[in-house]
């Protein structure tokens, strides 16, 4: 009997212990935010102005976690200080943020100032979540940030809803260690170079298990996304398969990249399993020294500072083009938005002021400074430090970077060029063929969705993209 | 008169909680998706009346009909894996073993762990480039190359083991639970008989077993079908959609957020999906259910 009971103890407590280990990851966004709502009740005690009053509770809602120490710091300073008896309580949300904010906003419970990036506020506005800010921008704002005000970025049919502050840039990440093993001097410029140095790397390192290349194929639009979409715009093609001169989506440029990428999958030079990697575990092996080079956002080097602290010496440099030649611009990508007002806050005014204390120049400049972002507003970039921070330097906005004019975002039927261009790299198949199906669905999708009114077109034959912005 | 209105009363109010929670999380939804899947809808602004159009799509639609190809292997293969498994399992564990009760604690234990702690052991396990599996095997010079356990040639059997190992603790306790229910002195007259083991299986243990491996069969067709969680952890359908199982196929419709950059929610069709995939488990089962009619009755 005592041998049940203590099988049954046994077996309970590591099913807990292992259950528990499987929570939530909402759980860290509720500890925090506990953590905060401790904070903002102390801080509600001493409020400097209107004592006798409650003060005005605000919630702010972000799914940003790299920089929530010092969004944390900035905002109880703001309750300490702030002379309208203002006090805000921080969410850090982990995963599906976008879905925890729709039923936020179902069930009237929605935040009051939320974080918007460029993924989710063309979204949010269209659910008629967001408070256009138009009548909060004075001429000085207007001045500071108006050349960064853009259609369906921050401003959809004439209203703005947020401001921008940073950015991010796509930069090909390679291991100096590895390429000088391999005999390779300078990181490749070209994508027959990137095909060449990712197999010289491969037969060095090979017994060592260490790889040529790799990206996060588990999710093969996420993967391109961060890979693809730079090589084309500094190659003078739209990234993600829109042809901004004729407004119709045109795959043909993209299909080009994708040879080489199917060749280096031949050669072998790809890490194994790259099938299946998500991006955390593909840093993880780059981190340990065993892949040459891949190609990712600006947010790198904070990962290999924080998330995954490496002793190998890598950097950051422009992706390799289609022919050596650099005819368009890198494209910053995710600028534009940052936060942005509830349409179903009853304190607007109070949200604008804590919003308008999130953009001041001292936050903007140190949020740059400490590389939590790359800062994109002409002002801030002008007076503030470079990160100090490895391997930033090869991150930064140069001369090669600008921003673009948004693509439509559109759904087709079928496969998305993504999973139809892996599937092509890993089974091989009728390129031509493939390239003139996802033209055909997606300019069918793009079709419906202007007879919807969902998006607008406009071409624009003299668009260069030397010169994106024009 | 007043007895039964008290009596009516009183059934009213027990049975009003779980009236109240089925047409809340039951009903309603269900309601909700057969409206909708006549609709173009994205979650936002006026849904669109489109007719049939989104069962036209379906029709059509390559990825999710390679979508239910994909169930139809993992569901055959875990059921094939599964259910034998747990029947020999509960079977050992039936008679007097040493430990039996610590080791039915341990088989059952993958039922309650998270399905996300198990993705990623398991993720660990089977990765090519440092899995334990491989690294195993390469050590036992059994493979000179590691083995792509997550590449589009293994990828499927690497899911169904996956499920197999989570799945037959739970079927095991059910089995365990109809054996033991079984009269020992069948078994006695039996042996006196002169029956050997085998044949007391086969003529006792089996027969006596139906009902409950009848219902047990069912719920596990069901669960394999409507399988989908620990796929889109370990590999979200990939390679090239090769794991892509129909649950997860309607799920990455209705919430597509999960995946790389942000598709619009496709509600309308998803409704059509689900209703789809609805009807297909419905069929399968109702057909099972059809065919193992004998099971449930004892000669």
């Amino acid at each position: 009997m005592r041998r049940k009971w203590a099988g049954i103890g046994l077996s309970l407590a590591v099913a807990i212990g292992l259950a528990g280990c499987g929570g939530n990851d909402n759980n860290s966004g509720s500890s925090n935010s506990g953590a905060t709502n401790g904070q903002s009740a102390e801080n509600t005690t001493t409020p400097p102005a209107e004592s006798n009053k409650p003060p005005v509770q605000l919630k702010y809602w972000t799914d940003d976690r790299h920089d929530q120490e010092y969004i944390k710091d900035m905002i109880n300073k703001f309750n300490e200080t702030n002379e309208d008896n203002i006090q805000v309580e921080l969410t850090v949300m982990s995963e599906n943020y976008t879905q925890s904010v729709d039923i936020a906003f179902s069930s009237k419970q929605a935040p009051d100032v939320l974080r918007l990036k460029s993924g989710n506020t063309a979204g949010f506005v269209k659910k008629g979540y967001l408070e256009p800010i138009d009548g909060f921008l004075t001429d000085d704002i207007k001045a500071e940030f108006g050349k960064l005000i853009l259609d369906d970025v921050n401003r959809f049919d004439g209203k703005v809803y947020s401001l921008a502050n940073t950015g991010n840039t796509l930069r090909l990440v390679y291991n100096k260690d590895i390429f000088a093993k391999a005999g390779i001097a300078n990181p490749p410029a070209s994508l027959q170079e990137m095909v060449d140095d990712a197999k010289k790397i491969t037969e060095v390192g090979k017994a060592d298990g260490i790889y040529g290349f790799a990206l996060n194929f588990k999710s093969p639009k996420s993967a391109f996304d961060r890979s693809i979409r730079e090589i084309l715009s500094l190659s003078g093609y739209q990234g993600l398969g829109f042809d901004l001169k004729t407004g119709q989506f045109d795959f043909a440029p993209y299909s080009q990249v994708i040879e080489y990428f199917k060749t280096m999958y031949e050669d072998g030079s790809i890490l194994p399993g790259a099938e299946s990697l998500d991006i955390d575990p593909l840093r993880a092996q780059f981190a340990a020294g065993k892949i040459g080079m891949y190609l990712s956002f600006s947010t790198e080097p904070g990962v290999y500072q924080d998330q995954f602290p490496t002793d190998i010496d890598w950097a950051g440099a422009l992706a390799p083009t289609l022919d050596g030649q650099i005819k368009g611009t890198s494209e910053i990508v995710s600028a534009g938005t940052w936060l942005g007002i509830s349409a179903q806050s009853a304190n607007k005014e109070a949200a604008w002021t804590f919003m308008k204390y999130m953009y001041g120049d001292e936050i903007l400049k140190t949020y740059h400074e400490k590389g939590f972002g790359l800062a994109v507003v002409p002002s801030i970039v002008e007076q503030a430090g470079n990160p100090e921070i490895n391997g930033m330097e090869g991150f930064l906005v140069g001369e090669h970077d600008s921003l673009w004019p948004v693509s439509p975002s559109v759904t087709p039927e079928g496969a998305n060029y993504g999973d139809a261009f892996f599937k092509y790299m890993l089974a091989g198949g009728d390129l031509a063929a493939i390239t003139q199906d996802l033209n055909a669905r997606y300019n069918a999708a793009l079709s419906q969705a202007v007879e919807k009114g969902e998006v607008a077109v406009t071409p624009n034959p003299a668009f260069d993209p030397a010169n994106p912005q024009g | 008169m007043r007895l039964r209105w008290k009596r009516l009363g009183e059934n009213t109010l027990f049975l009003s909680p779980s009236i109240v929670l089925t047409a809340a999380l039951g009903v309603y939804p269900l309601i909700w998706m057969l409206r909708y899947m006549f609709y173009d809808y994205a979650g936002y602004g006026s849904p669109l009346f489109v007719g049939l159009d989104n069962f036209r799509r379906l029709l059509r639609d390559t990825l999710f009909w390679e979508s239910v190809g994909n169930t139809f292997i993992y569901a055959g293969g875990k059921l094939l894996l599964t259910l034998p498994l747990s029947l020999l399992l509960a079977v050992l564990l039936n008679g007097k073993l040493r430990g039996g009760n610590l080791l039915r604690g341990i088989y059952f234990m993958p039922t309650i762990i998270s399905t996300a702690v198990i993705s990623v052991v398991f993720y660990t396990i089977f990765n090519s480039y440092n899995g334990m599996v491989n690294a195993a095997l390469m050590k036992l010079h059994l493979v000179s190359q590691p083995i792509d356990w997550l590449g589009p040639k293994h990828a499927m059997l690497t899911v169904v083991l996956v499920a197999v190992w989570g799945a037959v603790g739970n079927y095991m306790l059910l089995f365990l639970a109809g054996l033991q229910s079984i009269p020992n002195d069948l078994y006695e007259s039996a042996a006196i008989d002169g029956a050997n083991a085998g044949r007391r299986f086969w003529n006792i243990t089996l027969p006596m077993l139906a009902p409950v491996a009848q219902l047990v069969v069912m719920l596990a067709i069901i669960a394999s079908l409507k399988g989908y969680e620990s796929i889109m952890l370990i590999t979200e359908g990939g390679p090239i959609g090769k794991t892509e199982v129909m649950y997860l196929y309607l799920y990455k419709l209705l919430f597509p957020v999960s995946t790389g950059s942000p598709v619009e929610q496709q509600l309308g069709y998803g409704s059509a999906v689900g209703f789809a995939t609805a009807v297909i488990v419905g069929t399968i089962t109702g057909l099972y259910f059809l065919l193992s009619r004998r099971m449930n009755k004892l000669d």
